[in-house]
């Protein structure tokens, strides 16, 4: 036992000095926390300023667009100064809201949600109004208020490009615009072009109306053209559409007598839709984000799993290799036995993988913990589902006896295999049978119980990677425990096996013995 | 157990691979304290019956036991080795390689430390024992080896090729390395290729050839068993000296140069039995009225004795 401790606590204590272990131990968490934050933070602050020209020959719908796009803005306005809010103004004390009783509280005002909270914004005064109401309530030190900056802003046509009444003319001249050839003016300094809006001047008779006549949906397009050679960022592009289709419908209705209130009205009218789920307890079957989280989640432990055994899988082997061709192994076997090696070997890796799966787990929920607050619901309520449910149980048995079985794999593998290009195609092959749950992966937990879960769960080198899959939809006990019983004797099967390989092919060179010859291997007494 | 047992004993030990004899039969035991040149020609079965001694293989049939023992990792502590192939872990410290293999025989930690450093101090490797293995040049790498496998100052060191590779100073320490050993009444056994290390250094040879022993004794009984040679240089007539019982054959060597023709001396070379004493021939010279010019007794060398023993099978392609 000393002489396996041994041999484990080198394989630990070098790995565990390699960048690559430090680096891997670091970048899932990283990945993890930029590819949530980055996304966010670029949403907010990276994103440039677009600007476009506008020209409208019909004059129908400037007016219209202007409205869209400020309303979109303080929309922006809104949402930074929500923030804003959170971070330094202390919410009203009791006393003061007794004796403003009646008057609403502007922050809570303010922090309330709502199809019309935009609007009721600007109705107010904007941030204007709201920042007086919070003036007095500001915590010391706390900076200014930044407004966003526009996002979509409109500049003016190049004047010597205004003379041109024919549209087609207008779009020729903007494209070396367009293309990032030429500079255009917005408030003084030289800015790229992202798009360019033309509305034709007859636009009114392009407008499609089914069932009366007219430009039929399938005649040439025609209509509002939309120039702009980024093809990624469409929200300009849709919220012009968007507005400019509003107000044609809007005119509609007037122009064919219909009351735009009672219309309002219509188009608010709706009915409740509850989503139940008959798995939870009495009252309480309502299905909240949390539940859809819990059933996708195990997802997320799918692939910590499997990125955890692989990352290991290949630190077994190139350390068996390299002890391998080194010659090392015979020293090594001068002074331990075969199975002292193995064990050493498998204990130590596993140390290795189990820190690495460990600081992943700790730092996710540390991540999630920390976001869980009040700013992040998606944080929190994942942060719920990881605490109280069986995940991480599941996940840290699977992983036990799934890196017990491939590492049985790979130290057969290795000790077969004289170079680590030798090994290499041999574990193409395994990493190809590998790759089978992280296709299915996101298909499971849409269909947890079906065959086809049931199915590959019955393969014990899936077993570990779909049984984490299907953890949250309460598998059938007799898939929960016959899964578990096969895999485990598929381990205990594998590493025996791998026992009587490895201490024959570890003294092995030459070619890799064909499959003959390693049954002939398996047979052999001791 | 007392110093006079043998410190390794086989006993027809045989060991097929597949249907491959790599060891046939093979008998012997190495007296302690003395050092021991394990030689054959290449494939003759060094490394596998090195691999057997260790328990690093098992026999198919035959016993061996170690220090007493029929299980050398019973005593692993006790015996240090050298594989033929020599490397070592690309990443590590020098220290800390040798440190660690003398834990893996039986070293406390803080002592494996104390000496791998103090090894490396000796043996001119101070300044390296902090560098990673894969920065040091081949012999220095190798030299890391042998001392971690000499750390714990084991009682048996079996040494597989300890010289292959190594320049000629490098090969020089090496020897300094085993001589040392054996001034401590520690047994070695090396292999080698190269007799004239195994001359310098042996006190007994082991030869082994197809698998089979051929001699195991000491370095002068190792001599005896080829027949000596004696050169003689005369112009008359050595018919006389080729009835002689002691005499086994007659040779002309060749190359005399100008002074061939008649009447003019050549040169003769004649094996002897073994038992024979080369003053013999002498005295039978001057009785029968036999003139030298001259007369040279060489002892031979392990070279002759290995040309000589296992010749035609270190000719054959290796087999292995």
């Amino acid at each position: 036992m000393r002489y396996a401790f041994l041999v484990a606590w080198r394989e630990y204590a070098e790995n565990a000095r390699t960048k690559g272990f430090w680096i891997g131990i670091f970048l899932l968490p990283m990945i993890l926390f930029l590819s949530g934050y980055v996304p966010m933070l670029l949403e907010r602050k990276g994103r440039p300023t677009r600007h476009f020209v506008l020209a409208d020959q019909s004059g129908q719908f400037e007016k219209t667009i202007e409205g869209a796009l400020e309303k979109r803005h303080q929309r922006r306005v809104l949402d930074a100064l929500r923030d804003y809010a959170k971070k330094h103004a202390q919410p009203q004390d009791p006393a003061a809201a007794r004796s403003t009783a009646g008057k609403r509280d502007a922050l809570e005002e303010l922090g309330e949600p709502g199809p019309d909270a935009v609007d009721r914004f600007i109705r107010r005064g904007g941030r204007e109004f709201y920042l007086r109401e919070i003036e007095s309530r500001l915590k010391p030190g706390a900076p200014k208020f930044e407004e966003p900056k526009r996002q979509l802003q409109r500049v003016p046509v190049p004047a010597d490009l205004r003379s041109g009444s024919d549209l087609s003319v207008l779009a020729q001249a903007l494209k070396p615009y367009l293309r990032g050839e030429k500079k255009i003016d917005a408030d003084g300094h030289p800015a790229g072009l992202f798009a360019a809006i033309l509305i034709p001047a007859d636009v009114e008779r392009q407008i499609v109306r089914p069932g009366l006549p007219g430009p039929s949906t399938n005649s040439s397009p025609g209509g509002i053209e939309y120039w702009s050679s980024n093809l990624a960022d469409d929200n300009l592009r849709d919220e012009v559409r968007e507005a400019i289709n509003a107000e044609v419908r809007r005119r509609e209705y007037v122009t064919r007598g219909m009351d735009l209130a009672l219309i309002a009205q219509v188009e608010g009218t709706r009915v409740p839709f509850a989503n139940l789920n008959p798995k939870k307890e009495e009252g309480q079957e309502k299905v909240s984000g949390t539940d859809v989280l819990r059933q996708w989640a195990p997802v997320a432990f799918v692939y910590l799993l499997w990125i955890a055994i692989f990352s290991i899988m290949q630190m077994l082997l190139n350390n068996v290799i390299e002890e391998k061709s080194n010659r090392i192994i015979e020293v090594l076997l001068s002074s331990v036995t075969p199975g002292e090696l193995m064990m050493g070997k498998l204990a130590g890796i596993a140390a290795v993988g189990l820190t690495m799966v460990g600081a992943w787990v700790l730092s996710l929920i540390g991540i999630l913990a920390w976001k869980a607050g009040a700013q992040s619901e998606v944080a929190g309520q994942l942060y719920s589902v990881v605490r109280t449910s069986n995940l991480l149980p599941a996940f840290v048995i699977y992983f036990f006896f799934g890196y017990l079985m491939y590492a049985a794999l790979i130290l057969a593998l290795g000790s077969v295999c004289n170079t680590l290009k030798e090994a290499q195609n041999y574990m193409g092959m395994i990493t190809m049978i590998m790759t089978v749950p992280l296709l299915t992966m996101m298909f499971i937990p849409k269909d947890p119980n079906g065959t086809l879960a049931t199915a590959l769960s019955w393969v014990p080198l899936y077993t570990p990677f779909i049984m984490m899959n299907r953890a949250a939809a309460d598998p059938p006990l007799f898939d929960l425990v016959g899964t578990m019983v096969l895999l485990i004797g598929t381990a205990v099967g594998a590493l025996w096996m791998a026992g009587k390989i490895f201490r024959i092919g570890v003294l092995r060179a030459g070619q890799p013995p064909k499959l003959v010859e390693l049954v002939r291997w398996l047979r052999r007494k001791e | 157990m007392t110093t006079s047992d043998p410190i390794l004993e086989l006993r027809n030990v045989t060991k097929f691979y597949g249907d491959f004899k790599a060891v046939d039969d093979v008998s012997f035991s190495l007296p302690r304290g003395c050092i021991h040149g394990f030689l054959g020609p290449n494939g003759a079965g060094k490394t596998t019956t090195i691999r057997m001694i260790l328990e690093i293989i098992k026999p198919t049939s035959g016993t061996i036991s170690v220090l007493g023992r029929a299980s050398a990792l019973e005593v692993r502590g006790r015996i240090g080795y050298l594989p033929e192939e020599k490397g070592l872990y690309k990443k590590m410290k020098a220290w800390s390689v040798i440190a660690y293999f003398a834990t893996l025989k039986g070293l406390s930690r803080p002592a494996a430390r104390r000496r791998a450093f103090e090894l490396l101090e000796r043996y001119g490797l101070k300044d390296f024992a902090e560098k990673p293995t894969d920065a040091l040049s081949k012999g220095m790498g190798q030299k890391v080896q042998v001392l971690a496998a000499i750390a714990h100052d084991p009682e048996f060191v079996i040494l597989d090729e300890p010289f292959s590779g190594l320049d000629p100073v490098n090969q020089q320490v090496m020897e300094e390395i085993i001589r040392d050993m054996a001034a401590r009444q520690r047994t070695v056994l090396f292999s080698t290729h190269v007799m004239q290390h195994a001359e310098r250094l042996c006190d007994r040879i082991l030869l082994i050839a197809k698998g089979r022993k051929i001699l195991d004794g000491t370095l002068a009984e190792a001599r005896r068993t080829i027949p000596r040679r004696v050169q003689i240089e005369t112009a008359d007539d050595i018919a006389p000296i080729r009835e002689l019982s002691e005499v086994l054959s007659v040779s002309r060597l060749e190359g005399n140069g100008a002074a061939e023709g008649e009447g003019a001396p050549s040169r003769w070379e004649l094996k002897i039995r073994e038992s024979a004493d080369p003053q013999s021939i002498l005295q039978a010279c001057f009785a029968k009225g036999i003139r030298l010019r001259s007369f040279n007794q060489s002892e031979p060398t392990l070279h002759d004795v290995f040309v000589h023993l296992v010749g035609p099978e270190a000719k054959e392609a290796s087999f292995r």
